[in-house]
């Protein structure tokens, strides 16, 4: 068959012309593909900043929608699916996939054209989910990514010979350089997409005999058909004949002739669990030995060179913990200048507000409130930046896979799968996209504990938090000649997050979440060069996710904070006596004897409140309490930390800070659960408040018991002066 | 089609590394596993070579392909002799 000409199947689109207003939104084009072959990279290449994140209704699963801009100014959505490898797959972020591709979802349409992303150097296992695909009439088209990997690598594809074999359009494409980009959007635009052949691979006789017998019944018993049909008889067919029993949703006369197809197979010797991704995978092989060529591998492959080393039983512990150090070492000293541009430039804003906006209520809202309160959250825009963009280098580069290789080891110690590592590493960034990505974990105990844990590690939220509390108290110091003791604390934190989520892991691995011994199986994809732009976009796309929760939730608590701690208003009095008087000195006195025990006073009480919100909103909160505390200053804010740490207890004169507080402080974040998105999010994935509120009340009663122990271990050290 | 005739002869696990063995018969009692490991390419019959060992886990190419896989799943994956399989 030859490969459909442009635009000659459906006239996709054409409606579009005619009514651009109105229809295009209808148009829905979906990328789907194996995971690692590049299919968020074409994603973000199609799309550029044009995309919405959010999630599936009902599920946590990543919903990425973008705007895709075509030729004569035609526009439709683009939607990035869940990666998968088949669309029989049982993984619920899989499943989302096929039911919206097969069209099953009610909460997204079925796609109009379908763009599926082949690895160009692994072909065989990419068109496994490709006949898939053309078996159920999926109007395709192949996007053949990172093609010039595959020349590298000595693979040759024949293009046309694909095409005839698969009868849809065929792409070449390098995305990370956006090579085959444009003309991949105009055979979008031309909606090329075709259907394709579907089922050119065979099944042996035998089974293909049993297998229509079995398409009949359910279509008499069960009103089934076509390939809906054809899935149900495989999936009866491969099933143990014991499970049968227990599957009383079928007709008892089709259970009976699915026991007895099971028995004659089994007599002429048919594995009936691997017949039918065998002979598809042999058709596979057939098609792929005409279509792609390699060359001879003459020694080893860079991936296998690194691997060798990355992967080594001790320099591959060694190199994770180096870049780790790097990573929370380069957050606090490459963002130091960025931070104080950003500082500067709301001291700027703020003199020039006070200069133009006579003194009153609406001059201090305005600096001390808004302004104070948002420009201690922003000042950590460069940190974010820099750990998403590690992150999402690490990520990109193929690395992360290895760290999840290497640290299955110590996964494995404590119960949990190696697989864990990735949502524990990506809730170092927010623990709710790493209780998202829980979802990859087959194991429904190893990812309920692995989600229990999660919101131990150390989140981005935090990192103004410590920062602040570093900066500080934590003498500036050189240790080794090449860290320093900001560094080392800020990654004694991190450690500490790390080390209390391993532990209560284990814990709850031995006892209410017993479980067999988890399967590590994992792909590796081929390390290469991040793609700037993918790792950009998401970068920025991050970046205005922080700086949209500043201007809207952190500006409205942060307004609403400055009125609690100025009102009721009580002219006359020093700063000191009027905060303390005011509603939010009462909230924070009124918890002061809970957390006395801790070495917080009231202020730091009102910042622990306020954090319930969001935990960088304790940075706001301070720099709001403590600008209104220094209300007498005019113009320019000072330091936060500078004011932090002059602060003194006006009856007893001592310091209201000190190291040991702020250590105490710090380890009290690490520990305890003050975020409602991470509890919300918690509540959708595990459909119940129980173990939101279990995961609160442990975190809370961990977090209280080792800063009290820390607490009274520094004063009986004669720390707490 | 998988007329199981060839018997099995070791598994994956001891596998000697760097020599491409053939699949003979996946037998890990999770079924999901099977059809995940069947779905990524390690399916009966097909080619698969242990490059590398750490501790307790192991890499294999299949397909031009790297998995990562733990020592216990790779013991539940029957192999050919290396002699009997050619090279991946």
């Amino acid at each position: 068959m030859t490969p459909p000409a442009a635009g000659s199947r459906t006239g996709l689109f054409r409606t579009v012309r005619k009514h651009p207003a109105g229809a295009l939104k209808a148009r829905t084009v979906a990328l789907v593909g194996n995971p690692n072959c590049g299919k968020t990279t074409l994603f973000n290449a199609l799309t550029g900043l044009r995309q919405r994140v959010g999630n599936y209704p009902g599920v946590t699963v990543e919903k990425k929608e973008g705007r895709l801009a075509l030729q004569d100014g035609i526009q439709c959505t683009l939607i990035d699916l869940p990666g998968t490898y088949s669309l029989l797959a049982s993984a619920p972020d899989e499943q989302i996939a096929t039911d919206i591709l097969l069209g099953r979802a009610s909460h997204t349409a079925r796609p109009d054209l379908v763009v599926c992303v082949v690895d160009a150097c692994n072909i065989e296992r990419s068109l496994y989910l490709v006949s898939q695909l053309l078996d159920r009439s999926v109007p395709l088209v192949i996007a053949l990514n990172m093609v010039d990997a595959a020349e590298r690598n000595g693979i040759t594809v024949r293009l046309r010979v694909l095409e005839r074999e698969l009868g849809v359009r065929v792409v070449p494409t390098v995305a990370s350089k956006r090579r085959g980009v444009e003309e991949l959007k105009r055979v979008i635009g031309q909606g090329a997409g075709a259907a394709g052949k579907s089922r050119q691979w065979r099944l042996p006789e035998p089974v293909q005999r049993e297998c229509d017998e079995l398409i009949g019944l359910l279509d008499e018993h069960h009103q089934l058909k076509g390939p809906d049909a054809f899935d149900e008889a495989a999936a009866l067919l491969a099933t143990d004949t014991a499970d049968l029993e227990r599957m009383v949703r079928y007709d008892p006369v089709l259970r009976d002739h699915v026991r007895r197809d099971h028995q004659r197979l089994e007599f002429l010797g048919v594995d009936r669990r691997s017949v039918f991704v065998e002979a598809r995978y042999q058709w596979i092989r057939t098609l792929c030995a005409e279509a792609v060529s390699q060359e001879p591998r003459n020694g080893d492959t860079l991936t296998h060179r690194i691997d060798r080393i990355v992967t080594h039983r001790v320099w591959g512990i060694v190199i994770f913990a180096g870049i780790m150090a790097l990573l929370f070492q380069s957050i606090f000293t490459w963002a130091a200048l960025p931070m104080a541009w950003i500082h500067d430039g709301f001291d700027a804003l703020s003199l020039l507000l006070t200069r133009i906006i006579p003194p009153g209520d609406l001059r201090n809202l305005l600096v001390r409130g808004a302004l104070g309160g948002v420009a201690a959250v922003v000042t950590f825009l460069p940190q974010i930046i820099l750990l998403f963009l590690f992150i999402g280098v690490l990520e990109d580069s193929g690395y992360m896979a290895r760290a999840a290789f290497i640290m299955d080891r110590v996964m494995g110690r404590v119960g949990l799968h190696g697989k864990s590592f990735i949502p524990l590493l990506s809730s170092f960034a927010c623990a709710i996209p790493g209780i998202m990505a829980t979802r990859t974990i087959e194991n429904s105990k190893d990812r309920l504990a692995t989600m229990l844990v999660a919101p131990l590690m150390s989140c981005s939220a935090r990192l103004p938090v410590y920062t602040l509390l570093i900066a500080a108290f934590i003498p500036a110091r050189s240790v080794l000649g090449i860290f320093t003791a900001a560094g080392l604390t800020l990654l004694s934190m991190y450690g500490l997050g790390l080390f209390a989520a391993l532990g209560m892991a284990w814990l709850f691995k031995k006892t209410f979440l017993k479980s067999s011994v988890p399967v590590f199986l994992m792909e590796l994809p081929e390390y290469k060069i991040p793609s700037i732009r993918s790792v950009l976009v998401q970068v920025a796309e991050r970046a205005y996710s922080f700086l949209h929760r500043a201007g809207t939730i952190i500006l409205g608590a942060s307004i609403l904070l400055w009125f609690l701690a100025s009102y009721p208003r009580m002219d006359g009095a020093l700063p000191a006596e009027r905060l303390q008087h005011s509603y939010a000195g009462l909230a924070g006195r009124f918890i002061e004897p809970v957390i006395r025990p801790l070495g917080f006073d009231w202020k730091v009480g009102i910042g622990l409140v306020s954090s319930l919100l969001q935990r960088e909103m304790f940075v706001s909160t301070m720099g709001t309490i403590y600008n209104i505390d220094n209300a007498n200053d005019e113009g320019g804010q000072a330091s936060l930390r500078d004011r932090m740490n002059s602060d003194r207890d006006p009856a007893t004169g001592l310091p209201t800070f000190t190291a040991l507080t702020a250590v105490c402080l710090m380890v009290y974040y690490v520990l305890a659960m003050q975020c409602l998105s991470t509890v919300a999010v918690m509540r959708r994935e595990t459909n119940s408040w129980r173990w939101p509120a279990f995961q609160i009340a442990y975190m809370s009663a961990l977090a209280y018991g080792v800063t009290f122990v820390v607490y009274r271990a520094g004063l009986w050290l004669g720390l707490g002066g | 089609m998988t007329m199981t005739n060839v018997q099995p002869h070791t598994t994956l696990a001891n596998a000697p590394l760097g020599r491409a063995v053939r699949i003979t018969r996946l037998h890990h009692p999770r079924k999901e596993i099977a059809t995940r490991l069947r779905e990524l390419g390690m399916c009966e019959n097909a080619l698969i070579r242990c490059v590398l060992r750490g501790n307790g886990n192991m890499i294999c190419e299949v397909q031009n392909m790297r998995i990562g896989l733990d020592n216990r799943l790779a013991g539940s994956i029957m192999v050919t002799a290396p002699e009997e399989a050619g090279t991946a």
